[in-house]
């Protein structure tokens, strides 16, 4: 039986999608299958995708036959009969699709006829991938560095292992009768205690034992494989937090820049031989610990599949990772694989260097929920927090932290350095130990009371490198606040991409002074190409990121371009639907043949996708961001997401021309438990309103009422700003799906507002009407005959398939521990369809 | 720290702020494209005299290592980075970069756009360089009268025999000025080692007895080294299986009638891909090089081509077809790079046991 | 109990590697070249050199592959078919064969295999090529290439694998 998959048995694909979002899931897969399918579709395959998001793109692709339905066994097995799928692709979906799939695998009968292959993996390696001990064990009998757990009942049998493994050890109960049976052992003098303890403990008298890892180093790679067994890496990156913080909620930087060469290289040895273990073709990200003093690393994780590693590492090397992966998993060996023609000769091949440093941090949703009141615990630990990325890139460490700060935290409190200043000492240690998300403000508070780097490093299990980075930005600070308008202080200061927001603070001023102070002195921006060779060959770059130096690679890319600002990070409320309108927009736009620019710093949607926009700024988003980009780029208009009211502003001040993709700050609310918001839906393109339907939200769940809307006379009259789709909403106290709601009194007690993306995304995928592209050519006055003659009867048209919408059941106990229950309709995470009736 | 400034042979001027030592230094200047191992690539004599610009844009993050040196003596003539980080690891002796090139009298200079630079110098190949403190006329004047130095393996190779003995088989590495890569592999295989100078006899290398012999790596071009060494090649080939690597192995093709031709762009980095042409296996190694073997010059009737870089095509590997002989351009060493190029190790030493088997 | 692992998948392809270049290097090029492969990892094997000789030396070098079950010395009834046509049989007279298998053991396979060679054709010259040698010989036979020499005890087991049967290269010891 051979595992190599040839291009020829392959017909028919099936996507699995990753299913509605949740902690750690955001909109990555849904974009790795959105990139992939129209590839595949080009070697002659036919492709089918399933999702239950309403915000997977995937789902609106022209490329595939789709299908809207809830991620479950039958239907998949349904999809695979009825359309005789050959092969199925779950590991473009994450580890919730494979899991799916090993599922379906594992429930096949004899009457569900051949099944279909799994394309990147055997369907042998696929279980063992899902299975973790079985991984674990497979990897270990390959002599690979896994930490093992030992089950033992008697203390000389831990004597034994505590010679073997040496401390610290973890130290746990078998089948424990509590929740919390973890002890990390440092000291011989307590091995005793924690075995006998953990013996208590344990309904059977039993301990597990395995070395301690927490406070190593923790360290990604991605690497690719190819049926002939040909490997390489394409991307590897280290966190600055050790580990027992989530990788995830960890800030992580590409190019590893604390490690040596040794280590790496063995590192990239133990993926390879992972992947040879497995067999894979296509792409696999391993974490490991790796324990600098003893040089001793160990396997932590191995995942087969497309993950947040993924597609950061794509946009922080430039290098076509998706667009090679799905070639490999379709049997085409590394030296065959053809790209676009933007992309070098052999850039398949090459492994991507990066002359740039790009930080990762995480956005965690602590500071929406305080607001509303709900405390959650926010001490970080080996359990997901973060619900968002996002990436800052620079030409030094500090360069890049310090825009991935400003593109993670703009209008977070918690990072106001006054609030660091009323920490005491006590807490100080206490935060050091047990570190928050603020932790990088923290650690330069540290710094500047005088607190040693040892001590620190000490304290913290963060590598001295960063200290004494930190103490350079800190020092850097200081010197720039003394130094008040001084012309060589405010170059240093961008050349370490402090913002002209946070130089305008030190100086007491407005940062449009210190923009025209840089302007009027030639402190000029310069963007650098994001591009796989690190300069060695020429190359034909699409992304850019802003620095301070002396060669700017970026000049205006058309006379008549359209630029986009994105929508930043995955966020709770918005959830995936900011990705998702700017991604269609994109789309539209390059649809009507428009240049396009996109400006954004998230890696984890479809919005920074290398095909999706003619050039990209991979940047904050803050004004004065927007400002250099739109000086250099001259767009003949901008498209911004209407809650960015003060860019809209500035830049309108500019006499730009601003298309407003209509949107409110999201205010968190929605009907209580006993109540029902209701809308009228209604699209206005400039001119005229168009009634849409009628929609019913209960708590947790969407629907559309079945019954035509009429657009009532004194709505008629209102005056909306921008083309888009708008609703007119008011509550009822019930808790009944209502056939009919009465309008005939609508003007009392209800409001206007923007139709919210994610229902802009149901409504889109309910009623097949592509309401944001409607939106775009509304705006750009490219609405055609059609587009007015649906609207003018759109409201005629009643659903007859049942679909509604429900929000999924996201963990925020596990992951958040919050003060009260947190409700999924006002922060919504994931949401999937529901066929109801 | 001090503005200094860094000028070309073609008059191009960068600015920057000078580290290590701070006098004026001349080399040929050449960029590296490697993210790691930044402290092997400064010690590895095969950059004698030449000036390192790398492409990594933070240099300095892990510290200086005792275990991280090619040679005792760093002999680069400058390093040009974009961002210096301060860290001192080493902790009984503080040691950090800047104060390592200190110690070695090696200027560096950072805050340089080494990405325009490198930009630069991938149009006009590598030139004469020189870090100065003041890029006045009289600096541009010197850089044009200055002479580079063509002798870099007599500064590098060792003039005296030395032992790195082991309990495993006899290895004679010839010595033009090697990195302690090849040495650490030897001693993984426990090797008995002999380090000869290039200058020995045929006669004293087989009086040794060797199972093996190596062609070790150095720096400049081959064509400056005596008709003599080329000699004891084809004399030894024929007799003891052999591994040329690097120079070594320009040395190798050069015995056998091949000739060499300077590369479209020179190439210093790990990320292109090797192919083992036999098995159409592709790996990645340390790559370090301004020539390759003409493939066009190699006699077919003596040389197989057995290993090609995919991106370039130059000629990689080599191999004689009647004699247990071959060589590798890159660095099977690992050090710094990947670890699967070590298996040209492997294969040398399973042709020796192999050789020792069936002769003797 | 789990086997031990001797060659792995990358050494298993350097061994081939390396006895492809000693068969270059021992016939001067390849002429008159004729790989016999032994039923059933030496044919996959011997296939395994020649696509090598082929991406070396870009000529294509025949192979065959012959079935010895019924040339051994301790089964009676000798056939001579062999699984060969009329063309095959003919092919190999005044050829320099290299006879390929994965195991060389107690020398029998071989011998067997040498007097199917002898019996069907006369070939110039009769070389052996072996991914393994384990030791324990009956009879004075020994390889010309070996891939790797692994000491055994008499009562262990050498198990080659192939990706073609197998779906993966490694020779393990079975226990």
């Amino acid at each position: 039986m051979s595992n190599i998959t040839t291009n020829k048995e392959i017909k028919k694909v099936l996507f699995i999608g990753a299913g509605s979002n949740d902690f750690g899931r955001e909109a990555e897969h849904d974009a790795a299958i959105y990139q992939v399918m129209p590839e595949l579709r080009g070697h002659g395959v036919e492709v089918f995708v399933i999702d239950e998001n309403p915000y997977a793109l995937s789902l609106e692709s022209l490329a595939a036959t789709t299908f809207w339905q809830q991620l479950t066994v039958e239907n998949i097995k349904k999809i695979i009969r009825e359309h005789h799928i050959d092969t199925v692709a779950p590991l473009f979906g994450g580890q919730s699709s494979l899991r799916l799939w090993a599922e379906v695998v594992q429930s096949w009968a004899y009457g569900d006829g051949t099944m279909p292959n799994t394309l990147g993996l055997s369907i042998d390696m696929l279980l063992k991938v899902n299975n973790l001990p079985v991984l674990t064990a497979f990897m270990s009998e390959h002599g690979l560095p896994v930490i093992n757990n030992y089950v033992l009942k008697a203390q000389d049998e831990a004597n034994e292992l505590l010679r073997e493994l040496q401390l610290p050890l973890m130290v746990r109960a078998l089948h424990p009768n509590q929740t919390n049976t973890r002890h990390v052992v440092e000291r011989l003098d307590d091995f005793e205690d924690a075995i006998n303890l953990a013996k208590v403990q344990s309904v059977t008298q039993e301990v597990i034992i395995s070395r301690a890892i927490n406070g190593l180093k923790e360290v990604s790679l991605e690497v690719l494989r190819d049926f002939r067994g040909n490997k390489m890496q394409i991307g590897a990156s280290e966190d600055m937090d050790p580990i027992g913080i989530h990788t995830s909620d960890s800030l992580s930087v590409s190019p590893i820049l604390t490690i040596q060469d040794q280590l790496i290289g063995k590192m990239r040895d133990y993926a390879f031989r992972v992947a040879d273990m497995l067999q894979l073709q296509g792409i696999m990200h391993v974490q490991f610990a790796v324990d600098d003093e003893t040089r001793r690393i160990y396997i932590i994780k191995v995942s087969p599949y497309i993950d947040q590693m993924a597609t950061r590492m794509a946009l922080a090397t430039g290098y076509p990772t998706m667009l090679v992966a799905v070639n490999l998993a379709m049997g085409i060996a590394l030296e065959d694989i053809v790209l676009p023609h933007n992309f070098g000769v052999n850039a398949a091949m090459m492994e991507p260097m990066m002359d740039h440093v790009v930080v990762k941090l995480p956005v965690f949703p602590f500071g929406e929920l305080s607001e509303a009141g709900v405390s959650v615990k926010r001490q970080l630990n080996s359990v997901q927090k973060s619900i968002g990325t996002t990436l800052g890139f620079g030409r030094t460490f500090i360069e890049a932290l310090e825009k991935a700060i400003r593109s993670a935290h703009f209008n977070n409190a918690s990072f106001s350095p006054t609030n660091m200043a009323n920490i005491n000492d006590d807490e100080l240690i206490q935060q050091l130990i047990h570190p928050q998300d603020n932790r990088v403000l923290l650690l330069i508070e540290a710094i500047k009371r005088g607190y040693e780097i040892d001590e620190l490093a000490e304290l913290t299990a963060i590598d001295e490198f960063y200290f004494y980075q930190l103490q350079h930005l800190h020092t850097l600070e200081v010197e720039i606040e003394a130094d008040t308008d001084n012309i060589e202080s405010l170059r240093r200061g961008k050349r370490y991409g402090l913002s002209d927001g946070l130089l305008a603070r030190f100086w007491h001023t407005d940062f449009n002074i210190i923009r025209t102070l840089a302007k009027e002195n030639s402190i000029n921006v310069s963007y650098k190409a994001v591009e796989p060779s690190a300069g060695e060959f020429p190359e034909n770059a699409r992304q850019y990121y802003a620095t301070y130096e002396t060669e700017n690679e970026s000049v205006q890319i058309h006379d008549n371009a359209v630029l986009v600002i994105g929508s930043g990070a995955f966020r709770m409320g918005d959830a995936a639907s900011g990705g998702y309108a700017t991604t269609i927009t994109l789309s539209e736009l390059r649809r009507l043949q428009y240049p396009t620019i996109i400006m954004n710093n998230n890696p984890s949607d479809a919005t920074l996708l290398p095909h999706l926009a003619d050039k990209q700024y991979l940047e904050p988003l803050e004004i004065s961001d927007v400002m250099r980009v739109v000086e250099l780029e001259k767009p003949q208009f901008i498209v911004i997401p209407g809650n960015r009211r003060k860019l809209i502003k500035a830049l309108r001040n500019l006499g730009q021309r601003v298309v407003i993709l209509p949107k409110e700050r999201h205010t968190p609310n929605g009907p209580n438990e006993n109540q029902s918001e209701f809308a009228l839906n209604l699209f206005y393109d400039g001119h005229d309103s168009y009634p849409i339907n009628l929609t019913q939200h209960m708590a947790g769940e969407m629907r559309i009422i079945p019954q035509i809307a009429k657009m009532p006379d004194d709505l008629l009259a209102t005056h909306i700003d921008n083309p888009g789709v708008y609703q007119v909403i008011w509550y009822q106290n019930t808790t009944h799906w209502k056939e009919h709601v009465d309008t005939s009194n609508i003007g009392h007690d209800t409001w206007l507002r923007p139709m919210p993306f994610g229902q802009v995304a149901y409504l889109t995928k309910a009623m097949q009407i592509q309401w944001i592209r409607l939106t775009i050519r509304a705006a750009t006055n490219e609405m055609t005959e059609e587009d007015n003659a649906m609207l003018s009867t759109i409201n005629q048209r009643l659903t007859t398939e049942q679909i509604g919408v429900i929000a999924s059941d996201v963990n925020y106990r596990l992951h958040l521990q919050p003060s009260k229950v947190i409700d999924g309709t006002r922060f919504e995470i994931g949401v999937s369809v529901k066929h109801y009736g | 720290m001090m503005k200094r400034h860094l000028i070309l042979e073609d008059g191009t001027i960068f600015q920057g702020l000078g580290f290590g030592s701070p006098a004026t230094t001349f080399g040929e200047i050449i960029f590296h494209t490697a993210m790691t191992g930044y402290q092997e690539i400064i010690t590895d004599p095969i950059y004698d005299g030449q000036m390192i610009v790398f492409a990594m844009p933070v240099i300095g993050a892990g510290g200086i290592h005792a275990e991280a040196y090619e040679s005792v003596k760093p002999t680069i003539s400058g390093m040009i980075v974009h961002d210096l980080a301060e860290v001192s690891v080493n902790r009984q002796r503080r040691m950090n970069l800047d104060r390592f090139l200190k110690q070695h009298n090696i200027p560096g200079l950072y805050q340089v756009d080494t990405r325009q630079l490198i930009r630069h110098l991938r149009e006009t190949g590598p030139q004469k360089a020189t870090i100065v403190d003041y890029a006045d006329e009289h600096a541009v004047d010197q850089l044009v009268a200055t002479v580079l130095t063509n002798k870099q393996v007599q500064n590098t190779a060792t003039p005296k025999p030395y032992a790195n003995p082991g309990r495993g088989r006899h290895i004679v590495v010839i010595d033009f000025g090697l990195k302690h890569g090849i040495l650490r592999m030897l001693g993984d295989y426990d090797a008995n080692v002999s380090v000869l100078p290039y200058t020995t006899s045929v006669e004293e290398v087989l009086t040794l007895d060797p199972d093996g012999i190596i062609l070790s790596t150095g720096p400049g071009d081959p064509r400056t080294l005596p008709e003599s060494v080329l000699t004891l090649i084809r004399v030894l080939q024929s007799k003891v299986p052999m591994l040329g690597i690097g120079l070594g192995h320009e040395l190798f093709a050069l015995a056998n009638g091949a000739e060499l031709k300077p590369l479209p762009s020179e190439h210093h980095g790990m990320n292109h891909p090797i192919q083992e042409i036999i098995s159409r296996q592709i790996f990645y190694a340390m790559q370090g090089q301004g020539y390759a073997v003409d493939g066009e010059t190699i006699n077919r009737k003596k040389l197989f081509v057995t290993y090609r870089d995919l991106v370039d095509g130059a000629v990689q590997g080599l191999r004689h077809r009647e004699f247990p002989a071959f060589s590798v351009q890159f660095f099977p060493d690992a050090a710094p790079g990947p670890l699967e190029a070590t298996a040209v190790f492997a294969d040398f030493f399973e042709t020796v046991e192999d050789y020792v088997e069936h002769y003797n | 109990m789990a086997n031990k692992e001797v060659l792995d998948n990358a050494s298993l392809q350097r061994a081939l590697t390396r006895i492809t270049y000693e068969i270059i290097e021992r016939n001067k090029g390849g002429q008159d070249l004729v790989l016999v492969g032994i039923k059933t990892r030496g044919e996959f094997l011997a296939h395994r050199i020649a696509s090598r000789l082929e991406q070396l030396e870009e000529v294509k070098i025949p192979v065959m592959a012959i079935d010895i079950t019924n040339f051994r010395d301790d089964v009676l009834n000798h056939d001579d078919s062999l699984g060969l046509n009329d063309e095959e049989r003919t092919n190999i007279a005044d050829k320099n064969i290299v006879l390929i298998d994965d195991v060389l053991f107690t020398g029998r396979t071989i011998r067997a295999a040498l007097d199917a060679l002898i019996h069907i054709g006369r070939p110039k010259t009769i070389s052996l090529a072996v991914l393994v040698d384990r030791g324990h010989r009956e009879l004075p036979i020994r390889a010309d290439f070996v891939g790797k020499n692994i000491p055994t005890a008499q009562n262990e087991k050498i198990k080659v694998f192939v990706q073609e049967i197998d779906g993966r290269d490694a020779v393990e010891i079975v226990h």
